[in-house]
């Protein structure tokens, strides 16, 4: 049974990866002049007659767009992304160096949004009217209100400016031999306003699954025959966190986009800021390379935030889902 | 209940005034917003400026009020494109239902695993941006949310009554449509447009602010964030606390309005 | 023995019980009737302490001797657990979907009495026999049992803890039949063997006046008469009990 609900997610998965992939290509297509000098940019201009028209041939240019699609996909399925307009470098190389920068980047500050979001939301759920209550919902507003970049911007000019304390931009001083340290000071700000930016909303949430189940039926009989508060708590958490879960599945995808910008902000080398200059500079092959990479991230986030679910959840694990 | 939407028009006041002070600016404007003066750069508030000038001595005051206008017009374009869209769609979705409602809930579900910044940085590409074009592009790929929440409404309102009397009296569709679905879908709608709106905002201050929305030229406060990036770093800190005032002031008023107006939401438990 | 004297509740000036006063005598079955929206499940509340935050409660109530209501909230709570156990009516919603049988029954009985698990287990498993409920229950989660089964589940709690009070808030109301006079010859089964007096809140006269020892029939937020369970059937004094009996009979 559970065989048949991964299965069914990963056809899901597989769809959205085609749907992003048509995105793509039409991208290229989309391009000023024609695809071919688009994958070879600005050279373009100095291929002469003959080598244009071996490009068309080998792009397939001549033949119907079904048929470009299939070979670009063909091509990119066995990791052939074309070359970068700008760069000249395949476009793969340059995707696979940046992805792991995204990854540390985003996959700490998940770490911390969910220790702290599950954290707050629980506590500011279990005891309604307080401080933390009312702060928390206070906060959670505030926060998704503010441009995360600005609040990057505010953090820059007093720890890096004025302070001096961390370092404003990029990933590693170009001084010292890097590691770890250096690494994780670099990390500090861009965390600090994605966490930021992103707690509020998440706690919020959970805080408001919190207190459907502080009033739920079996909370009620647990209270009345004097079972542990331990108990009750958690139960409560478990019965909150699936709900929770689905909602971080569906926000992630703009997750990654917050990071888009404050990678941009704090040039930390990562896929985002690599989507942002091939914009700019209107490197296409990598821009699509680009997408085709952070969709099939996405998917992959919400397969394992699905696994956790089958875990958490027992209607799915004994197989009695809607 | 009443107590909370008693607080929202305290909200509703504030985004009106912002509304229309952006809608006036022309008027209200003091300098022109794009009048240079090198002899007074990087000016902080004065009585002259009230806000101080920028890099080029432009007064930021007046690039603040007519670049609200450019971003909420912005804002404003794409919401009503996205909802139209995702109207559509969603209620073509919810009301036909079986296969054709299967194949198009495929297809949203793949649309909204991708990060909506990236379609539209994609596409920003492609299009030279102006301001048209981008809101365009935002209303083009906003629509998601709308969709569905206007497809489970319609999945919920088709089982009524009066829908069933009006398809057994055989109402052409777009009378049902309109008659009767739309009318009964507009407190779920209505919350979801107003955070489409917020999002907006949100995605126009971000994508000026990185260079590849608005034109540099044209202030929004998305562009004016931008310059302010650079002139932060040298002490200038008018530039870019205003624009951020601002924006931050219309997403609470909007969050505000939209919180109070909020049921229950939906959730899905074990 | 459980007492009530001149119990008021009320929340935001509205009067939800006013004056109750009975008593459950010790080692009987007491049931007490009356239709929705007569303040039976406030009086629960009351006695359980489990009334929302802005209640205003007047009177006593008594448990040997003790008013709980001049307690201070631990030592009532520890009054509760040691002597109270309570089974609700919707069983099906009283257990948490996500967590197996097992651990949620441990909480409800033997953990309340610190108890390790393998005392639990072993001592359970002899209850589960009685009630003919298999083992494997334990392994299962809510969602897949039952309503009958999972009130019973409640109930070989209340068997497992032997409290001296048990309340039980309309057990029946969501069984069908069958499990419905399962469940009650239970609860006879529980007050023969063990003693303990019970407390059954229903609105089902009939099932009042063949289990119970005495009756205390509730109106409106008062009561209106009590009396041994043969009285009320043979000869009701109040017009309201006479009326119910009428319907009934």
């Amino acid at each position: 049974m559970i065989a048949k609900w991964l299965g069914k997610r990963l056809i899901m998965g597989t769809l959205v990866l085609i749907i992003v992939s048509f995105l793509s290509f039409f991208i290229l297509q989309a391009a000023p002049g024609n695809p071919a000098t688009a994958y070879y940019g600005g050279n373009a201009q100095t291929l002469t007659a003959a080598e244009q028209e071996r490009i068309e041939k080998a792009f397939g240019l001549d033949k119907p767009i079904i048929y470009q699609y299939g070979t670009w996909l063909h091509e990119a399925v066995q990791g052939n992304l074309g070359y970068s307009a700008k760069e000249g470098r395949p476009v793969l190389t340059i995707l696979l160096e940046r992805l792991p920068n995204t990854l540390q980047l985003v996959g700490i500050t998940l770490f911390i949004v969910a220790l702290t979001s599950i954290w707050l939301g629980l506590y500011a759920g279990l005891n309604e009217g307080t401080l933390l209550d009312r702060g928390l919902s206070i906060f959670s507003v505030a926060s998704s209100a503010v441009p995360p970049f600005w609040i990057g911007i505010v953090l820059i000019i007093v720890f890096s400016v004025q302070l001096g304390w961390l370092p404003s931009s990029g990933m590693n001083d170009i001084r010292g031999d890097g590691g770890l340290i250096d690494r994780m000071r670099h990390l500090v700000l861009p965390v600090i306003v994605l966490v930021v930016s992103h707690t509020g909303i998440f706690a919020r949430f959970l805080q408001d699954c919190v207190k459907v189940e502080n009033s739920s039926y079996y909370v009620q009989v647990a209270r009345a025959n004097g079972v542990a508060h331990r108990e009750i708590r958690s139960a409560i958490l478990r019965n909150s966190i699936i709900p929770y879960l689905n909602y971080v599945g569906v926000t992630i995808p703009s997750f990654f986009g917050g990071s888009i910008v404050v990678e941009s902000l704090f040039g930390w080398s990562g896929l985002g800021q690599l989507l942002v200059k091939s914009v700019m500079v209107k490197d296409f092959p990598v821009l699509m390379g680009g997408i085709l990479i952070i969709g099939v991230v996405v998917i992959l986030c919400l397969f394992i935030i699905d696994i956790i679910m089958i875990v958490l959840n027992p209607k799915l694990k004994r197989g009695a889902w809607q | 209940m009443r107590k909370q939407r008693k607080i929202s028009i305290f909200w509703l006041v504030i985004l009106c005034i912002i509304f229309t002070v952006t809608i006036f600016s022309s008027f209200l404007a003091p300098y022109e917003p794009n009048a240079m003066n090198m002899n007074h750069t990087y000016e902080a508030p004065t009585p002259t400026h009230i806000l101080g000038t920028d890099q080029l001595g432009r007064d930021v005051l007046s690039r603040l009020l007519v670049g609200g206008q450019v971003t909420l017009l912005i804002a404003i374009v794409s919401v009503v494109i996205s909802s139209l869209i995702g109207i559509l769609y969603g209620g073509i979705s919810g009301y036909f239902g079986g296969a054709v409602d299967a194949v198009m809930m495929r297809i949203l579900e793949a649309l909204l695993t991708i990060p909506s910044l990236v379609i539209v940085l994609a596409f920003q590409a492609i299009l030279q941006g102006n301001v048209w074009s981008m809101a365009l592009i935002m209303g083009a790929t906003g629509w998601f949310v709308t969709a569905r929440i206007v497809r489970s409404e319609f999945i919920r309102l088709k089982e009524s009554e009066f829908v069933q009397m009006a398809i057994m009296f055989r109402t052409p569709i777009w009378k049902i449509f309109v008659g009767h679905l739309l009318r009964n879908i507009y407190p779920a709608i209505f919350i979801v447009i107003l955070f489409n709106f917020a999002g907006a905002i949100f995605t126009e201050v971000s994508l000026s602010f990185l260079g590849i929305g608005v034109p540099p030229a044209t202030p929004s406060w998305g562009t004016m964030l931008n310059s302010a990036q650079n002139n932060l770093l040298i002490g200038a800190w008018w530039i870019g606390l205003f624009p951020g005032i601002l924006i931050f002031v219309t997403i609470l008023c909007v969050q505000m309005i939209g919180g109070a107006f909020k049921q229950g939401g939906e959730r899905s438990h074990a | 023995m459980l007492k009530l004297k001149n119990v008021s509740v009320s929340i935001n000036n509205k009067n939800l019980i006013q004056h109750i006063s009975f008593t459950a005598p010790e080692h009987k079955i007491t049931a007490v009737i009356g239709e929705s929206g007569s303040g039976k499940s406030t009086t629960i509340s009351a006695i359980l302490g489990i009334l929302p935050a802005q209640a205003d409660i007047q009177g006593e109530i008594f448990w040997q001797d003790s008013n709980v209501l001049a307690m201070s909230s631990k030592e009532r709570s520890t009054v509760g657990k040691t002597n109270f156990f309570t089974i609700f009516q919707d069983a099906a919603n009283s257990f948490s979907p996500t967590t197996k049988m097992r651990k949620q029954l441990y909480m409800f009985s033997g953990q309340r009495l610190g108890h390790k698990e393998e005392l639990f287990l072993s001592k359970m498993s002899l209850i589960f026999k009685d009630l003919d409920l298999s083992e494997d229950i334990l392994q299962r989660y809510p969602f897949e049992l039952s309503g009958g089964m999972l009130q019973r589940c409640m109930l070989a709690c209340a068997f497992y803890n032997e409290p001296a009070l048990l309340i039980a808030d309309e057990p029946t109301s969501a069984l069908d039949m069958l499990h419905q006079q399962e469940f009650i010859k239970l609860l006879k089964n529980l007050n023969n063997r063990l003693g303990t007096t019970i407390l059954l809140i229903t609105h089902d006269l009939e099932m009042a006046v063949s289990t119970a020892h005495s009756i205390v029939v509730m109106k409106s937020g008062e009561v209106v008469e009590t009396g041994q369970a043969s009285e009320i059937f043979e000869a009701p004094k109040h017009p309201y009990t006479k009326r119910l009996v009428a319907n009934h009979f």
